[in-house]
Formats: C-alpha cells, structure tokens, sequence
C-alpha cells in the first residue's frame, strides 16, 4: 500500500523532488521552479505534480524535506522580533563578542559587526547567579525577570532568548524564566541557553541561542504551512521530516524553540548524507571526499568509513553557531564565478560570481566576464548543443569573445590556454581547500575516492584528483539530482549535550553514568513525545575532552564500552583520546591531566531508507558513441575525447579515456589517463590508469 | 632570477597554496597549543618566507610579519645560507638581535632545503606565558631596561640536523614561571614550523626546488606591482601629525611624531620629531614601526591590498637610532603594544589627507592586560591569569566606529567568562559596554567596554594600560574618546584609580575593574544624522543630553 517516499530539496533556480517507490526499488526525479519568497509553494506544487501524475496520496508513507526557510531568513534579515534576557551587567558578552575581527582585513579599521539580531533596547538584565560548579550564589530576581518579560512583551516581541551564564551547569534559573514567560506572555516563544546548547562558553552558546529564538516564529510558521498543505493535499502520513545540520531528520512538529538553529546549515547536508548512505554504507566505499558543485561555490565534506565528519561550531553569515553540523567547508568556486587580471596582471578566479543573472557569458543573459562554465566550454568539456539536455543552447562565441578580451589578449597567450589556465586556478582553489581541510582532519588523502556530484561537478572531479593524488572518482547516477535523493537516505537524529567539567582520572564512573543515562532519558522522551519508537532508537555516547589548560576539546566516542560504565571504561577512553589526539594534532602526551569538558548523546531513530538494487551486469549490445570532442586542458595537454551518453551505459560498461559523458543534469570528464566504467549500483567509476 | 620562467597560472597557483599551508600551520599550532594566550588568545602567527626572508603572504598578526625578514637576515649573516642544515630550527626572543617585538614572542625558524637549493623558511612567533624577569608573565609596565624584561635568547640552534638541543630548552624552563606551560607551546610551535617545511619540501619535490624558489620570487614581485599600482594613485603632497605615550613616575611624556610625503607613488615617513628613547618599556624596534606604517597604508588606501615584503622598496623610513622609534640596547620595551597602536593613529591621522574617503579617528588603543598571580586559599590554581582586552576604533568617513573590539595590529579573542571562573578564583561581575566612551561627532567613535572582577584568594593583579592621561584624538572636528582607567573597589567608599601600569595586591572580597579606552569622533557633532542620536539613546550607548 504505502510505497513511495518524497524527498524535496529546495535549491535557488529549482526545486528537486525524488519519489522512491519501495517496490520497484526504484526512483523517478521531478523538478518546479523555486519560490524564493515562500519556498513551501514549490514544495507543494512539486508534490501536487507528483499527485497528480498518477502517485496516489494516500500511498505516500514519508516526506523530507531540505528546507531554506531559516537560512534565507538569515540571509535576508528576517527573523522575529526577539528579546534578550541576560544575567545582569554581562550584555558585554553580545557586544563584545569574539572581541577578535574574524572574516575582516585585519588592516580595515571601518570594521563593521553583522547588524545585531536583538538591539540592546530588547535586552533586560536580570539578578540571578549560578557558579561554575552549578551552585546557586544568587538567587532568580522573578519580579524583575516579571517585569523585564512584560516590558519585552510590551514592545512586540515574538520570541525570547534567556542567556545566563553557567547554565550549563544548573538550567534552574533559565527554566524558571521559562514558566515566568508562560504566565506572562502567553503565545510568546523562549529559547533557553540550556536546552539549545548546554555547552560551556558563554558567547557560542548565547549566539547560537539568540539565532534560534530569532528562527523559531520564522519555522514554526513554515512547518504549519507545509503540514497544512500536506494535508489539503490528501498526503496524510505523520511521518513528515525536515533535514538538519547534523545529516539527520528530525519530525516537521519538532520543538522550533530547541531546534530552530539546527536547520541552519541543512542546505549541503543532505547531499552528503546520501553519499554516506548509498555509497558508504550500502556499497561499501570507505573514505570518500564530496565536492559539491553549484554556481557560486562548492561544498567540500569527508565520509570516514561510512560516517561523515562533523563539526562543533560553524559560522553563517558572520554568526556563530553552536550546534553539531556536518563538517563542510564552503570554498568561492563554482559554475558562475568570475575569472579576471588583478591590478599585478595575475590571472584570479572568483571569489565574485555572475551568479544566475547575467549568468556566465556563454548564458547570452548579457554576461561579458568570463566564468568558470565559459571556460570549461572553451576547453571542449562541455557540450554547447547539450546543456541541460539541449534545453539551453550555449554560446560558444560569446564564451570565446569574453576570455580573448579579458584573459588571453592581455596574456598574450591563446584563448584555450586561457581557458585552460582558468580551470588550472579553480581546480586548485578546490584541491587547496580539500588539502587544508585533510590536513587540518588529521587525514591522510591517499586511498579516499572523490565524488562529485552537482551538475558541475563531473566535470572538474577527475583534474581535482589529480592535483590531490587521489586515484578514484565516484559519480552517482544523477549527480543534479543528488541532494534530493540523500533526504530519503537518514534517520531522524537528535543530539544531547551536557557541560561539566572534571579531569577524568578523578571522575567517578557512576557519575558519569549518571550524566549519561540523565542525557538518556531526555533523549527517550523527546522521541516519545514526537511519536517515534524510542526503544529501537540507538543511543550513541561521545566525550568531550581535552588535556587540562588545552582550549579545545576532542569528540571521542565510547563505542564498545560496557555500561554502566567503570573504571576500565573511563581508562579505555583517556586511551582512545591519546590516539585520537596524537592522529589529529601529531602529538599526545600520556602524562598530562585528561579533563572531560561535556557529555554527548546522539539518539538515532532509524527510518526506511532508499536502498537501490544493485543492476546486473547487462547482456545487450555495446553501446555507440556519440561522436568526439577536441579537449585543451594546457599547452601541453590536448587531447580527443569520445562523447558518450549517459542513458546509453549500463553496469559492466567500461572505456579508457579520455573519454566525455553527457547527460541531462550533468557533464563528466575522464582525461587522458583516465578509465571509466558504470558499475552495478549505476555509478560511474573513473579510475587512474597505472 | 629566472622568474619569468614560471608561468603566472603556476605561480598564483603556488601562491594559493602556501597561504594555504600558512593557515594549515596556524591551526595545527591553535589546537595542540597548551597556554591560554595560544589557544584562547591566538597571539602567534606563522609563516612561509623565501630564501632572503621575505614573506609571501601575511599572516593574520600582522605586527609579527616585519619581524620574520630581519630575524631570517640576522640567521643568514651569523652562520651563512651555507652553513644551514636540513632539520635546523633556530630559535630567538630577543628584540635587538632578532627584532621580535618583546622578550615573551618566541621565534622559531627553519630553512628549507631541497637538493642543496635553500628555498625559504618556515617560521613562527608565538606569545610565551613567562619568561623570566621581574614580574609574572614577564611584562613589566615598569621595567626601566631590557634585563627586567626576562631571559633573551639571541638567534640559535633548538635542533642541529633535526637532534633537539635539550640544553636550550632546560635553560628556558629554569628562567621560567611555568616551565611546563612555556614547553608545551614551544613543541606545538616546533610541530608546526616542521609541518611547514615538510610540506614546502613536498612542493618543491613536485615541481623542482628551483622552479618553486623562482616563483616565490615571481609571486613577491606580482604582489609589489600590485602595490605599486595602488600606490600611484596617492596624491603628491605632505603632511604631518603627533600623539603622545602615557609616562608616569617622572618620566617626560613620550611624543610621537611624523612627517608623511608622497611623491609619485613613493611614500616616506620621517619620524625625526619623535622624543628620545625613553626609560619606560614602550619604546620599539624598527621593525615594529615598518609593520605600522604599511599597516597605515594598507587601511587607507585599501585594506584588501595584500601586504608582500615587496612594498618596503616603495617607502622609506627615516627613524634616528636613539629614539623611541629606533630604541638601542638596553632601552626596555616590553610594553610596545600600545606604542605601536598609538603610532597607527597618528599615522592615518597623517595620511588622511591623501585617502579622504577612508579617513578616520583615533581609536582606543589597547584595552589593556592583566596577569594576576593567585596566592594560597581553598582551590588550587596551576597557572596565572593572562587576559588581553580591546577597546573601540575611532569614527570616520561614513560610519561610527566598532564598539568592544581588539583593533589595529591587535586581534586577539576575550577569554570566556565561564573559562575564567572555572579555572581561577574569581568571578566576572560585569562585563559591558561604557554609555558615553565614544567621543562624539558626526560619525561617533565606538564605545569600550568595562570588565569588573571580585577575587576570592589573595591576588596579585599585573595590569598595563593605555589612553589614561592621552585619549583617543577626535578628527576634523569629532570629540576625544573617553579614557581608560583601572579602577580597585570601584563605586564604593574605597575605591582607588590606580596609575596605568601598576601592581596590586588584593584580599579576598576585593574586586578591581577595567575601562578600555572609547574611540575618537570624526566630524562635527552637529553634523550627526537625529535618526542616529535617537538610535544610541534607545540603544543606551549615549545618555539623553540634560537641558
């Protein structure tokens, strides 16, 4: 009966929309033109779509969606009206900030702040002390929290953010605060500091607190129209989930006054959750580096033996933020970005972009800069007859005109070296970025496969392996349609935290139990309350911890340890954070004092994911090419490459290079050196001929 | 040089990467660094510098960045490019014989030689916890000379071949207050500087030692033209501007002065009208007031300029040896933060002429710096508190100055209020920005801010100011930002405005407070747009006028 799944990712051309129906084991992709200024009106245009083409409402048993309704929010400045409420005589703290000039020239003194969420006239101080061992020193002034609340409520606002240091420690106050807004001003929401991000140093945790009060009215609303719209459209299940940060869903009714912050960075998530999925742990591949290309940037991740990295804090638009998110790394290279002479004569492309309008030159919207897709078209990678199918003819005159004039002339070099030269400078921003961040991982490149996937990036993959050494690059099926896809391959996932700090050599395990099973038991009645099975939830232990006096922790997960835990336990993790430092830092120092800074939980509720079956290798008659292409990637790299077509491969296929592979949302290149082959799971494999 | 031969896609290629390796030093460095100044404050930096010691690109410290070319120099005139081996690393702390600013920044250098071409160094220079000398945290507002300042190692060999010289490193931990701190860093540091050279040998075994020393070549001059071109559009003309340092206990106030002139895209700098070296530990070093004037520069004419050590053959500094821009031996100058910030202001002030739109007031200046000593009580603390504060950027031409912020050479982090608490005896009862400290005018200058702590062991509190008896200057008519005070027991029937540079004692239940210095206002009070002023009031920046 209930055989389909959608997922819908909101892109900022397109929205993508994959139904994967369970029987076939199979799946079809829908594409409506983005609404930027309500984005739901896509998402349930493209469900109507799919309705009525003949998919039965009733027989859809899940819906995910990535949504952008937070992060263009941000982007646009248009969150709620929000009050702060702070422990008095520290607003300092969301003034001052870092009190460093991150993201700025270090030499421009007209340094400017991102504009504030909550002007110091919407913050109110309050009388009320915790210490840093979670004691009371003072108590919670709740007339003046009273009156600061209707104050607040008196000057429109939607949502309250309660920010108090050592929290983390002791939620009392904060909690408290909390029933007081209730009472006070009903209908208005409250972020608490303690339950959005019970993590030790104020300035992130108060950041990333405000940013969720400031989102929550923002996606609250948004769920209730989608759920409204879902309903009106006959699709009734209750198994409706929004993307995270973290890679996981979490129910579309979840609690915006916790969770509003962690859709934040869902946009890229989603894509390399399904990288992990599908190909790390479906099909097997190990290590694996994601590079995500768009029109203005490409989104980099590492998947480490079927899990993708992550990270503790990120920065979005000039705001930190607290919670746990997929580790990507933005770099400024994409399809659209601009390549040009600086005042030296030296060739840069990006960090400017001609973005969707006027587009790359060869668009014909009026760009006159050469882009990266100019170049790429100049260099006979892609196909100015078969962009997006030949949907869109491209102009490759105009792509030719734009680099002689601003490029090859004042290099006094040809156009396709030029154009060559462009790609050398953005495969190596791409290559850069995946070295630094390796680095910086403590990972070790050789041995990880490259997958690309965005419909630009087949195209660059195999010359970015080659600057990394890496000898293998992974494009699934539909690399345009990649994103989508991934929402229907995770679980919902919800994370738990806990500062308090102690050297570990001290530590009682039964308290740590303690912490643990507390973090435990809030994580079984969340998923309860949201109408999941709590008990077939895996619930995931991770420590924060570092050597006494260090600034910053390592994650060390306590996998495979008995609970309760003992003395031996607590001794195996000081063991696996030795090893894990010395991996990541080069460094460990066995005879220094271990501190814990936090507990983490991560409460995993698996869901149904697509799970492809594999092709068998097919009996039919070789395939034909469709012609051949010449490719100049240098002055001393020029070759002929034989054009295929996608739809015509099947599993068992295989070419040496070089060799072109075109299809509707994509363009792959293997240069000479290079093989290819479509494996049984429809990947296309690219392999570094020995 | 064949630099031409390197074709300009390979070097800016080249370029991207070390930059890149650059900031893959700096964070290796910030994660395992043991101290708080590392991995809170991040006061280091690193760097990739060719085979004469020029940088490539800068790094975020920019007041580091003209040390490294001196130190790399003094390396090759003591031993000679032949006399370095593969897996040296010379370490050096001293401000006349390897012109680091003061004796806590420690350097550590390493050449890097590929098939016996010396490429360029890998280098770092990083903030130590203590040092030796008088004080803890051997910075001395007070000192008088060089010797109070702490143990000064001239250029040497840490490691000889690759073999650590653990003389040298028993020598630092029997000068220092924390030995196990200051060691901890110095192997973070080393780790990091031998992470550089490695993969700078990795580079130069992809594309030939020779080649890449080429390229560094072609990627500094690359840098210098773009200089040039931005230079050339200064007008022709001349200009000059002062401030004075704050002196106390008799010492004669210290004036700062400079004369600027522009000549066809020529800048020069002649600070002949600058006092005498002085007994206060504020005077600098040549290299310090070179990192000021580019860093002048580069904010007036545009701060996405990238600084290359190319851009010293376009300005030319006149700095009398003897005077407080040119200090001799044993002149102190462990204080040499708030000069160097002072004398940026003074800088812009005398540039704005040439860079109109981007002209701008004084800004705070330093916001100061405490280290407090904790004496015996019921919690046990291992090492010192070092905390380093901000203060605010002057207004200018369209926009009030930032509020609360590190400014100028410094950008370093305030450490958390519940890192503080945590870790030492003391609680943070205020932490807020000061109604009024921006000095008024068409575009206000940003406001500081005031931290107050109360100690709950005996204390011994180090603090170093600035802007107390001079504040930040208004501009073309703006007012004077506020002034900093350090304060012990404020607002109670004892409480005490302490001199700038002080020492104190305090018992439990004591409490003691910082004000940062305001920025200066940049145009007429009169001018400011009403929206504006109703804004601040609003906001409680400013207090409503009293008619």
């Amino acid at each position: 009966m209930a055989r389909y799944r959608i997922g819908v990712d909101v892109g900022g051309t397109h929205t993508d929309l994959v139904l994967t129906d369970d029987e076939a084991r199979a799946y079809r992709i829908e594409k409506v033109p983005s609404t930027p200024h309500n984005p739901a009106i896509a998402v349930l245009a493209g469900v109507r779509r799919l309705i009525d083409s003949g998919v039965s409402a009733d027989e859809i048993a899940y819906f995910a969606h990535g949504t952008t309704a937070t992060t263009n929010a941000l982007l646009e400045m248009n969150g709620a009206r929000t009050g702060v409420l702070i422990n008095e005589g520290l607003s300092g703290v969301f003034e001052v900030q870092s009190q460093g000039r991150d993201g700025w020239s270090p030499f421009d003194h007209f340094f400017r702040r991102p504009e504030p969420l909550a002007r110091p006239r919407f913050m109110r101080g309050v009388k009320g002390r915790i210490n840093y061992r979670g004691q009371e020193i003072e108590p919670l002034d709740e007339d003046g929290v009273r009156a600061a609340v209707h104050d607040l409520a008196g000057l429109g606002v939607e949502s309250i953010a309660v920010c108090f240091v050592f929290s983390f420690m002791n939620d009392a106050h904060e909690k408290r605060v909390a029933q007081i807004v209730r009472e006070e001003a009903p209908g208005v929401l409250v972020s608490l500091s303690s339950a959005v991000l019970p993590r030790v140093r104020e300035w992130p945790r108060f950041s990333t607190t405000l940013l969720n009060a400031w989102l929550a009215p923002v996606l609250a609303r948004y769920c209730r129209e989608i759920g409204e719209g879902l309903d009106a459209a006959g699709v009734l299940t209750r198994q409706r989930f929004l993307m995270q940060s973290n890679g996981g869903v979490m129910p579309l009714a979840a609690d915006a006054e916790v969770h509003a912050v962690r859709t934040l960075l869902s946009g890229p998530a989603a894509g390399v959750r399904g990288a992990s999925w599908l190909l790390g742990q479906v099909q097997g591949w190990r290590n694996l580096v994601t590079m995500d290309i768009g029109g203005t940037s490409c989104d980099i991740a590492f998947i480490q033996s079927g899990e993708p990295l992550e990270q503790a804090d990120s920065v979005i638009d000039g705001r930190v933020v607290g919670v746990p998110a997929l580790d990507v790394t933005t770099v400024a290279a994409g399809g659209g970005s601009i390549a040009r002479l600086d005042a030296a004569g030296m060739p840069q492309v990006g960090p400017r972009s001609a973005g969707a309008a006027p587009g790359p030159a060869c668009y014909g919207r009026g760009g006159v800069e050469p882009t990266t897709t100019d170049a790429n078209l100049v260099c006979g990678a892609l196909n100015p007859d078969y962009f997006l199918g030949g949907e869109m003819k491209l102009d490759l005159a105009a792509a030719r005109e734009a680099i002689r004039t601003r490029l090859a002339e004042p290099m006094g070099v040809d156009e396709e070296t030029a154009a060559a030269g462009v790609l050398r400078i953005v495969n190596a921003h791409m290559s850069d970025a995946i070295r630094i961040q390796a680095a910086k991982k403590g990972l070790d490149l050789a041995g990880h496969t490259l997958v690309p996937f965005g419909g630009a990036g087949p195209a660059h993959a195999a010359l970015v392996a080659e600057d990394l050494g890496i000898a293998r690059v992974l494009v699934p099926r539909n690399p345009g349609a990649f994103s989508a896809l991934g929402l229907l391959c995770t679980d919902v996932r919800h994370d738990y935290l806990r500062s308090e700090m102690a050297s570990l050599a001290a530590l009682d395990p039964a308290h740590a139990e303690a912490c643990f099973a507390a973090l435990e038991a809030q994580a079984r009645a969340e998923l309860a309350h949201e109408g999941l099975d709590a008990e077939s939830a895996a619930l995931e232990r991770e420590m924060d911890l570092r050597y006494a006096g260090q600034g910053y922790e390592l994650r060390v997960a306590l996998r495979g340890l008995p609970q309760p835990l003992d003395a031996a336990a607590l001794g195996e993790i000081a063991r696996r954070f030795h090893t894990q430092h010395a991996a990541v830092h080069g460094h460990s120092a066995e005879d220094a004092d271990v501190e814990v800074v936090s507990y983490r939980l991560r409460a995993i509720a698996p869901m149904r994911k697509y799970t492809p079956a594999p092709e068998p290798v097919h009996a039919v008659a070789d395939p034909q090419p469709r012609g051949a292409r010449r490719v100049t990637l240098g002055p001393e790299r020029a070759f002929d490459a034989v054009v295929w077509r996608r739809e015509d491969l099947h599993s068992g296929w295989f070419s040496k290079g070089p060799l072109i592979v075109e299809q509707r949302d994509s363009t792959t290149l293997a240069p000479d050196g290079w093989a290819a082959r479509c494996d049984e799971w429809g990947n296309l494999v690219l392999e570094r001929q020995a | 040089m064949s630099a031409r031969q390197v074709d300009p896609v390979t070097v800016q290629i080249l370029r991207n990467r070390i930059a890149g390796l650059m900031e893959e030093m700096a964070h290796q460095f910030f994660r395992s660094g043991y101290s708080t100044i590392v991995r809170e404050s991040r006061d280091f930096s690193c760097v990739i510098i060719d085979a004469q010691g020029r940088l490539i690109a800068s790094p975020p410290m920019f007041y580091h960045a003209t040390a490294y070319y001196y130190l790399a120099q003094k390396i090759i005139s003591l031993y000679g490019a032949e006399g370095l081996r593969d897996g040296d690393m010379f370490v050096a702390n001293h401000p006349y014989e390897a012109s680091t600013p003061h004796a806590p920044d420690m350097a550590l250098m390493a050449p890097i030689i590929v098939d016996g071409v010396l490429v360029g160094f890998s280098a770092a220079i990083a903030h130590k916890a203590d040092i030796g000398g008088t004080v803890p945290g051997s910075s001395w507002g007070q000192a008088v000379e060089l010797y109070q300042e702490g143990l000064h190692i001239p250029p040497m060999r840490l490691y000889d071949g690759g073999v650590l010289n653990a003389d040298i490193e028993r020598i630092i931990a029997a000068n220092s207050r924390q030995p196990r701190l200051v060691l901890g860093d110095l192997r973070s540091q080393a780790g990091a500087v031998r992470a550089g050279r490695e993969r700078m040998q990795a580079l130069a075994r992809e594309h030939g030692a020779r080649t890449l020393a080429d390229a560094l070549d072609a990627m500094i001059e690359a840098a210098g033209r773009e200089i040039a071109a931005a230079f050339a559009k200064l007008p022709d003309g001349e200009s000059e501007a002062e401030g004075w340092l704050d002196t106390e206990g008799g010492i004669a106030p210290v004036r700062l002065h400079v004369r600027a002139r522009v000549k066809q895209g020529r800048v020069s700098f002649d600070f002949s009208g600058t006092s005498p070296q002085t007994r206060a530990p504020i005077n600098l070093r040549p290299a310090l007031v070179e990192a000021c004037c580019f860093h002048a520069l580069i904010g007036l004419i545009d701060p996405a300029l990238r600084y290359s050590d190319s851009a010293r053959a376009l300005v030319e500094i006149i700095a009398p040896a003897g005077s407080a821009v040119n200090a001799q031996p044993p002149a102190p100058c462990s204080s040499y933060m708030k000069s160097c910030q002072r004398l940026i202001d003074v800088l812009i002030d005398a540039l704005n002429p040439f860079c109109p739109g981007r002209a701008a007031a004084h800004a705070g200046g330093s916001g100061g710096s405490i280290v407090v000593a904790w004496g015996p009580g019921p919690r046990a603390v291992h090492h010192n508190q070092h905390e380093i504060f901000g203060s605010a950027y002057g207004g200018g031409q369209g926009g009030d100055g930032a509020s609360g912020t590190t400014v100028h050479l410094s950008n370093i982090y305030v450490t958390p209020i519940e890192i503080v608490e945590t870790e030492f005896p003391t609680r943070v009862l205020r932490f807020e920005l000061i109604p009024d400290s921006g000095g008024d005018g068409r575009w206000r200058g940003g406001l500081s801010f005031r931290r107050e702590y109360v100690v709950e062991q005996p204390a011994t509190v180090l603090y170093r100011g600035d802007k107390a008896l001079n504040p930040a200057r208004g501009y073309a008519g703006g007012q004077d930002g506020r002034h900093s005070r350090f304060l012990v027991d404020p607002d109670g029937p004892g409480e005490t405005s302490m001199p700038p540079n002080c020492r104190v004692e305090l018992k439990p239940g004591q409490r003691f407070r910082i004000e940062a210095a305001g920025g200066g206002g940049f145009g007429d009070p009169a001018l400011r747009d009403p929206a504006a002023r109703a804004q601040d009031e609003a906001d409680g920046y400013v207090t409503p006028a009293q008619d």
